[in-house]
């Protein structure tokens, strides 16, 4: 469903240019639970920026359900994440002015759904995320757990076919940080959806059935050893160099 | 097209929220506004109701008068007076030329008058025929007007200020009393009631402070007998280009030396107009820096609003929305606040000229023109001023918005 082939992407800061991916090659099948670990400033939230479809390579292709989308417009981009991209963020991202509810609704907003038809669908997925008795409450009213389920259910809401989670559960204590990975676990299961997390955090990235790591703005792929990560995750396959693209085989790190 | 119209009523839905909740902020841009719309109502409806009072003093005078004189600038012939209107012409005016129904000479002068040995006024003494009374829309409040058969005699009428100081100085009965106008005496026939004088006429008519004889005796005490102004009416549906060519035809082949200038009330409201409207843009331009002022605060407000709300913008744009859904979230939400300031300024306005009204004693009406333009520019206001921030938050790049915490 989303393949990246040789992906960079650099910034000009004045006089220089940070590069910050070199050559990042990634195939996502549907319902793949990846985990992209790597220290801050190796280029995860670039890499979930680019596939989010909120932020254009530099150079390489990335192609999305089969569409080539470098050379889309803004608009077409919006209505790719409208329709087929889910984020969850660190901090949540929650509109403070909104209701949980309302918050839920966003996304189905801008698809442009009957009200009525957009107030169902986000009161069954807050009530799937355990949120059903608080879809009234603004985000300032609600736990750091709570918000983030919130946050899990707007993603959901308009049945995206990729979830971005952008360490989902940074902000998170222990326990609710488990809670938060379970529930995503879950509905990766449920209803197929494919998911990708990225994490600084060996313990939620041990979970996924793919793991892959930044280094040097490449990415390079381990295969998961986990039990617990193996039950969790449905379309289980051995993931072997070979499929991550081409170009990573050829490197030494595979 | 569906999916424009529910973002857009979305769109409105969250502007209204927004508003409702920054409170100040909403509080401030709406004041600016009111003002800016209130002070264009302001100028806008005054420049409107001088207008209806200029009117208004045309109308009690009737718009069909002409004023029919002697050219102030004709050339004096060498050796000769100048020709001037005479009497026998402007009395043959009326029922010679089918497009005047009346017409009232005047010859008229200055004079002080007494009574019994006390002055009772220093004002025009005007020489006059019946018509006069009728076209000048003059009525007694006791005895009679001058009659075309009051020839030579020395009989006149007062002017309702005059009449009063007579009452001040001990008169009973004014009819049949002796008024001394200038040297000469004259009897009493009648009292005028108050006239209002309309000033926006070249010529006045002054009832109030004259006293009215024959226009045959009026030789005795004016000291230049000549007819000044005939003062004329035209048939009702007649054109007033047409009754003016009439006139001027009806003397050319009575006196071809005589160079006349006929002023039609009809031209000087036109003219009026025409300065009332300039007078009314100067004003509408005045109210509007006020009305620019409160717009720059208004997209002063909204880049505020921008820049504090960068992270829901970007929200948003990762949730879907594309450019225009943000510009047009931004737009209304300018477009509400002025359209409501406006509703506001619109009420302000028309009270501050109801008092202005009542203060100076014009009538007050309500301008449904500076009504609508009030109005229509809070809209427009909100568009224009609203249009740069609310393409600035479409414009911000969601990968910054969503960075930082």
């Amino acid at each position: 469903m989303l393949s990246l082939v040789d992906i960079h992407r650099s910034y000009r800061l004045g006089p220089l240019t940070a590069q910050v991916l070199r050559g990042v090659d990634l195939e996502v099948r549907a319902g793949d639970v990846v985990s992209i670990m790597g220290p801050s400033g190796s280029g995860k939230t670039t890499l979930m920026n680019i596939i989010g479809l909120l932020d254009r390579p530099t150079t390489g292709a990335c192609v999305f359900e089969g569409r080539d989308v470098s050379g889309l417009g803004d608009d077409a981009l919006s209505a790719l994440r409208n329709r087929h991209i889910g984020f969850v963020f660190q901090s949540f991202h929650l509109l403070p002015r909104l209701t949980a509810l309302e918050n839920v609704c966003l996304p189905l907003v801008y698809r442009g759904a009957r009200r009525a038809e957009t107030a169902r669908r986000a009161r069954a997925v807050l009530e799937r995320v355990g949120m059903g008795e608080r879809i009234h409450h603004r985000p300032d009213q609600l736990s750091g757990g709570q918000k983030q389920r919130v946050a899990i259910a707007r993603a959901l809401v308009g049945e995206p076919a990729l979830l971005l989670a952008d360490e989902p559960t940074g902000a998170l204590d222990a326990d609710t940080a488990r809670e938060a990975m379970d529930l995503l676990l879950e509905l990766n299961a449920e209803r197929g959806v494919t998911i990708l997390i990225i994490t600084h955090d060996p313990a939620i990235a041990s979970q996924c059935a793919r793991q892959a790591r930044i280094r040097d703005g490449r990415l390079v792929e381990a295969t998961a050893h986990d039990p617990g990560a193996a039950d969790a995750a449905v379309p289980r396959r051995p993931s072997l160099p070979g499929d991550i693209g081409k170009g990573a085989a050829a490197r030494p790190h595979a | 097209m569906s999916r424009a119209l529910s973002v857009l009523g979305a769109n409105a839905r969250e502007a209204t929220d927004s508003l409702r909740k920054a409170k100040l902020r909403t509080a401030l841009g709406l004041v600016g506004i009111m003002i800016g719309i209130s002070s264009v109502i302001v100028m806008v409806s005054l420049g409107e109701i001088a207008k209806a009072q200029a009117r208004k003093q045309f109308e009690a005078l009737g718009t069909d008068i002409m004023l029919v004189r002697k050219s102030p600038h004709a050339p004096t012939p060498q050796g000769r007076r100048p020709a001037t209107i005479a009497l026998s012409d402007a009395i043959r005016l009326a029922p010679e030329v089918p497009s005047i129904v009346e017409a009232a000479p005047r010859v008229s002068g200055h004079g002080a008058f007494r009574h019994a040995g006390r002055e009772v006024g220093d004002g025009r003494i005007q020489g006059v025929t019946a018509s006069f009374a009728s076209v000048n829309r003059l009525s007694v409040q006791a005895g009679r007007f001058i009659s075309d058969l009051d020839v030579d005699r020395y009989w006149c009428v007062i002017g309702a200020d005059i009449a009063d100081a007579m009452r001040l100085a001990g008169a009973r009965r004014l009819v049949g009393e002796i008024v001394e106008v200038g040297e000469v005496l004259f009897t009493i026939v009648g009292v005028l009631n108050d006239a209002t004088e309309n000033y926006a006429l070249p010529v006045q008519v002054g009832a109030n402070g004259s006293v009215f004889v024959p226009i045959t005796t009026s030789g005795r005490v004016v000291s230049e007998p000549e007819i000044e102004v005939v003062i004329a009416r035209s048939r009702a549906g007649v054109h007033h280009e047409t009754a003016v060519a009439d006139v001027r035809s009806f003397f050319r082949d009575r006196a071809p030396d005589l160079d006349l200038e006929i002023i039609a009330a009809k031209d000087l409201i036109a003219r009026l107009e025409t300065q009332m409207r300039n007078y009314t843009l100067l004003l509408g331009a005045v109210g509007s820096i006020a009305l620019i002022v409160g717009g720059i605060g208004i997209m002063n407000i909204m880049l505020v609003s921008v820049a504090e709300r960068r992270r829901e913008i970007a929200i948003r744009r990762a949730l879907g929305a594309r450019r225009r859904d943000i510009q047009s979230q931004f737009l209304i939400e300018s477009v509400i606040l002025t359209t409501a300031g406006g509703v506001l300024g619109v009420l302000l306005g028309l009270a501050v000229t109801w008092g202005i009204c009542r203060f100076t004693g014009w009538e007050f009406l309500v301008s449904g023109l500076s009504v609508a333009s009030g109005l229509s520019t809070a809209t427009a206001a909100g568009l224009f001023f609203g249009f740069q921030p609310a393409r600035q938050a479409s414009r911000l790049d969601p990968i910054a918005g969503l960075q930082g915490d």
